[in-house]
């Protein structure tokens, strides 16, 4: 099982990396992110707005690199990939695995180039045990988002459909979070909306390590959260594939 | 014991019966499943690979049940679909490592190097597999598939779309393959190639067995000629009076054609019999059977695409 999971995943890392692009686009995205809302945008909800906006890029960064999870199985899927390792004796289940811990670890490379980034540009800086729990609940998150949107890849037939509904999700979840203003500021309508926003509650979560707190309720949930889609996840791919 | 074994095989998509009670028996030796697209091939090569499962019946592989054993089934196949599915962004020796580790070979290494030899692609190795022509495309598909010395490889139409050097190179490695005691199932609707390489072939249509047999055996189902006929315009169709001993085998676009055991004497009988029903005769041609004319027989009139049957092809998208 753990051999097919790392081989998979070492031929995804190797593919990345010559998409020479995709690697450029995945490390620019939230940097820019960061630079545009955390620096130019003229508010002031909070004393330091860049501490208060770098959760909410970092957990945005999880989640659309989690949303095109799919979109590697998709082609796979689409390219003739699948088939081929479905055909072999290697546990089916280690292509999901690989595909959700690849996206997750990238993840995690992401996140260490935001955290650098808010730092150099007047971020507080943090402990090492706050920013190994930050990783933990990003990682978490990221097996969360990555394993629900591999499900959507299992039913879905062709790449613009996906495509079509990572745009759908994404944004939208964005937007009625916690990410970019605190709830007493929002609307009624917008802050009812964020407090049940998957978003906020990772978002939160990493607001409460920051400010000195173990929030281990929410670390427990997005746990079950993640476990819970995953074996969704598993047996969809396993209904639909024999 | 056979290699590969089905009893009563059967395939519904909802209402659409793709594969309806095959029966065969594939020993050692290169058998090709021939047929119409969206006759059934596909769907019998995933039933046997584990791939999907079927409605009734049942199947093996080397001895192993697909449904009960299918890691064992597993372990002693390879798949090559139609696609073409090799990472064109990774060199042929990357790709190749890839299934080597899947697979868990001892000594991938030197395994790799020996394959990419037999495949004639050792120069080669270290490019990237985007400036691979097709032929080389598939021969390193073929490598790939040969790295856990598989007992039965099963190929998806490995010709299609490969210039006719490349085929003959494709068929030249499969027939070695075969010699060294690997049986190969190959779907395909190269008439020609499957004549020339397959030791037995197996027509199947609308999901059924037509014909099975050596492409010899099955040529001898004919008479020793056939006669072919371009007609103009419209087709009145024969009455047998005075067709003594023609058959009908059927069309294939304005083409139409009669088997007979002396085709010289039938030539004139047919001539008159298809002008005195009106038809407009073109030219005449006579020559021996081939697996194309047993196809013909068997399959019927080859239909044009002709009115997209929308259900169906969604039934047959979703089958992945």
């Amino acid at each position: 099982m753990m051999k097919g999971v790392l081989t998979y995943m070492h031929r995804d890392f190797i593919r990345w990396f010559r998409y020479r692009v995709g690697v450029v686009s995945v490390l620019v995205l939230p940097a820019a992110w960061l630079l545009f809302v955390g620096l130019a945008l003229p508010v002031q909800f909070t004393g330091n707005y860049l501490d208060f906006i770098t959760p909410g890029i970092l957990v945005m960064t999880i989640l659309t690199a989690g949303i095109s999870s799919g979109s590697l199985l998709m082609f796979d899927k689409l390219l003739g990939f699948l088939n081929k390792f479905l055909a072999m004796p290697v546990p089916r289940e280690s292509i999901l695995v690989s595909k959700i811990l690849f996206i997750s670890v990238r993840g995690i490379i992401q996140i260490t180039i935001i955290l650098v980034l808010a730092v150099l540009i007047g971020a507080t800086i943090l402990n090492p045990l706050q920013y190994g729990i930050i990783y933990l609940i990003l990682f978490l998150f990221g097996v969360f988002i990555a394993a629900f949107s591999t499900t959507v890849a299992i039913y879905l037939n062709d790449h613009d459909s996906f495509a079509a509904f990572s745009a759908m999700v994404t944004m939208p979840l964005f937007f009625t979070s916690s990410a970019l203003m605190p709830y007493d500021v929002m609307p009624g309508w917008l802050s009812t909306i964020a407090h049940v926003n998957p978003l906020s509650f990772a978002i939160d979560a990493i607001r409460d390590v920051a400010a000195g707190n173990l929030p281990l309720l929410p670390i427990v949930v997005i746990v079950v959260l993640s476990l819970f889609v995953f074996g969704i996840c598993r047996h969809v791919f396993r209904k639909l594939t024999v | 014991m056979a290699s590969i074994e089905t009893v009563g095989l059967t395939k519904n998509y909802g209402g659409l019966c793709a594969v309806d009670g095959l029966n065969i028996e594939i020993k050692d030796e290169i058998f090709g499943l021939l047929g119409p697209n969206g006759s059934g091939k596909t769907t019998t090569v995933l039933m046997l690979t584990t791939l999907i499962s079927q409605t009734r019946g049942s199947a093996s592989v080397c001895g192993y049940d697909t449904i009960k054993q299918p890691d064992k089934v597993r372990s002693c196949l390879s798949y090559v679909p139609q696609d073409m599915a090799i990472d064109t962004n990774l060199t042929g020796r990357e790709n190749m490592m890839v299934f080597a580790r899947l697979y868990g070979i001892e000594n991938p290494k030197d395994k790799v190097d020996e394959l990419l030899g037999i495949m004639e692609l050792s120069d080669r190795a270290d490019d990237l597999a985007k400036t691979y022509s097709g032929g080389m495309r598939r021969r390193l598909e073929l490598a790939e598939a040969l790295v856990h010395e598989p007992d039965v490889i099963f190929l998806d139409e490995p010709t299609l779309g490969l210039d006719v050097g490349a085929r003959k190179k494709i068929w030249r490695h499969i027939y070695s393959l075969n010699r060294k005691g690997m049986t190969i199932f190959v779907t395909t609707h190269y008439m020609d190639e499957a004549e020339q390489f397959c030791d037995r072939v197996g027509i199947i249509d609308h999901g059924k067995i037509a014909a099975l047999g050596t492409p010899s055996e099955l040529k001898s189902q004919l008479m020793s000629d056939v006669i072919t006929v371009s007609i103009d315009g419209e087709f009145f169709p024969v009455s047998p009076d005075g067709l003594n001993g023609i058959l009908y085998v059927g069309n294939s676009g304005d083409e139409y054609s009669f088997t007979a055991e002396n085709g010289r004497e039938a030539l004139p009988l047919i001539a008159d019999a298809l002008k005195s029903s009106g038809n407009r005769v073109r030219s005449m041609a006579m020559r021996e059977p081939s697996l194309d004319d047993v196809f013909l027989q068997s399959v019927g009139k080859q239909e044009e695409e002709q009115g997209f049957e929308e259900l169906k092809y969604r039934l047959m998208l979703r089958r992945r």
